[in-house]
């Protein structure tokens, strides 16, 4: 990448994400940075881009920016189509969003935004209850179960390749519960969603981590269904719906988004 | 049938939607979206971001000591029936070996999975849980 190397440059522009030209922004939103730098529209054609001034002389990253980030783009996207940003897009100056990002690739934003108008992303998040979930593993593969009798009250190192043939079992057996409780979340929500991406666990005691683009007006359903599973795996697995997001999953590079549509329902 | 709006933290366990953790954001935000490099070239900026790749590596030795640590933090006076394994031992030799001869080959080719994948491992992944 050409990052450019200008001594004298003690600022920048951060951009969120390009949206439709036409939105107007309320004045006053707070975007990354310490102090908070305030969040504006720069425009050109049909598309305009949320951006900020950030002072070059601090690192970002804070919880606080990367909430400004999330937060920002999330509210946007509750009421228009949002292309977002990965965190940390800074260039020079607004000219350069203008012309370099939102000129120079504008008909393919355009038409990204037209594809994501009415739409929103959810992510179902389940975990499992660490207790539960192993005493279920452990009712249930013997060989699980005669090692955890071996390692109890042992010396940890002295038992260390015990521990790791237990974990191993356990990460397995977990992994099989993942896949089957990760589909019958897909199962569930097919219909009512116009795709869908399965992330990677972001923890080893994830049930479920599936993010879905949802028809604006399907969303009261989504909720619906998906409330329905979480009480039904009430104790288990404790079942959340993040959401509405900005289609975060769902831009990017044109291969990653077709595969990503053509697991949806 | 419950609806969507019942309160969080109850028995049902389902919070209404739109909360997301630090752990869901950095997820979301540090991994996924466009790129801008992929747009902008000539003008681009650089900053020091003080987040690191949130990325955890599942299977690894850590989360296998992980598993095993949980198991031995298990209450046993909550084990109902006791541990499976007690009956396990007074049975049969002959089936038992059977039992573990195909959990060993499974948990090696798991090994071989997990030797694969556990270069990228970051020091950063435990703050990042942390802030789950």
């Amino acid at each position: 990448m050409a990052v450019q190397d200008t001594d004298a440059r003690q600022s920048a522009v951060y951009v969120y994400g390009i949206l439709p030209g036409d939105i107007e922004l309320e004045p006053g939103a707070a975007g990354v940075g310490d102090p908070p730098g305030e969040v504006r529209v720069v425009r050109h054609g049909d598309l305009a881009a949320l951006v900020s001034d950030v002072d070059l002389t601090r690192p970002l990253g804070r919880p606080d920016d990367l909430f400004a980030h999330e937060g920002l783009l999330d509210a946007a996207a509750a009421e228009v189509p949002v292309l977002p940003l990965r965190f940390g897009a800074l260039v020079s100056d607004d000219d350069a969003v203008a012309e370099e990002l939102l000129q120079a690739h504008h008909d393919e934003f355009a038409i990204a935004l037209s594809q994501l108008e009415g739409r929103v992303e959810y992510v179902v998040r389940g975990r499992y209850d660490e207790q539960d979930i192993l005493r279920e593993v452990l009712g249930e593969n013997r060989q699980a179960a005669r090692l955890a009798k071996q390692i109890r009250g042992a010396d940890p190192d002295a038992t260390r390749e015990l521990r790791i043939q237990l974990g191993e079992i356990l990460n397995a057996e977990v992994a099989a519960r993942r896949e089957k409780d990760t589909r019958a979340v897909g199962d569930a929500v097919d219909g009512l969603v116009e795709a869908s991406v399965v992330r990677p666990p972001s923890s080893e005691l994830d049930a479920v981590y599936t993010a879905l683009l949802v028809r604006a007006d399907a969303a009261d359903d989504l909720e619906e269904t998906v409330s329905r599973l979480a009480d039904d795996w009430a104790g288990r697995v404790d079942l959340n719906l993040i959401g509405p997001l900005a289609a975060y999953d769902f831009v990017g590079a044109p291969a990653a988004t077709a595969a990503a549509t053509a697991t949806g329902g | 049938m419950t609806t969507a709006m019942q309160p969080a933290g109850g028995g049902g366990g389902f919070a209404r939607p739109n909360a997301s953790g630090l752990a869901d954001v950095l997820d979301t935000i540090l991994d996924k979206g466009l790129v801008i490099d992929a747009y902008v070239r000539v003008s681009l900026v650089g900053i020091e971001l003080l987040t690191v790749d949130a990325r955890i590596v599942i299977a690894s030795v850590d989360t296998y000591l992980r598993f095993a640590e949980a198991v031995n933090r298990l209450d046993i006076s909550q084990e109902k029936e006791g541990l499976p394994g007690l009956v396990g031992e007074l049975e049969h030799n002959g089936a038992k070996n059977k039992t573990k001869g195909a959990l060993e080959a499974a948990g090696d080719k798991l090994r071989e999975f997990a030797n694969g994948y556990e270069e990228p491992q970051r020091a950063g992944r435990r703050s990042r849980r942390e802030g789950d």
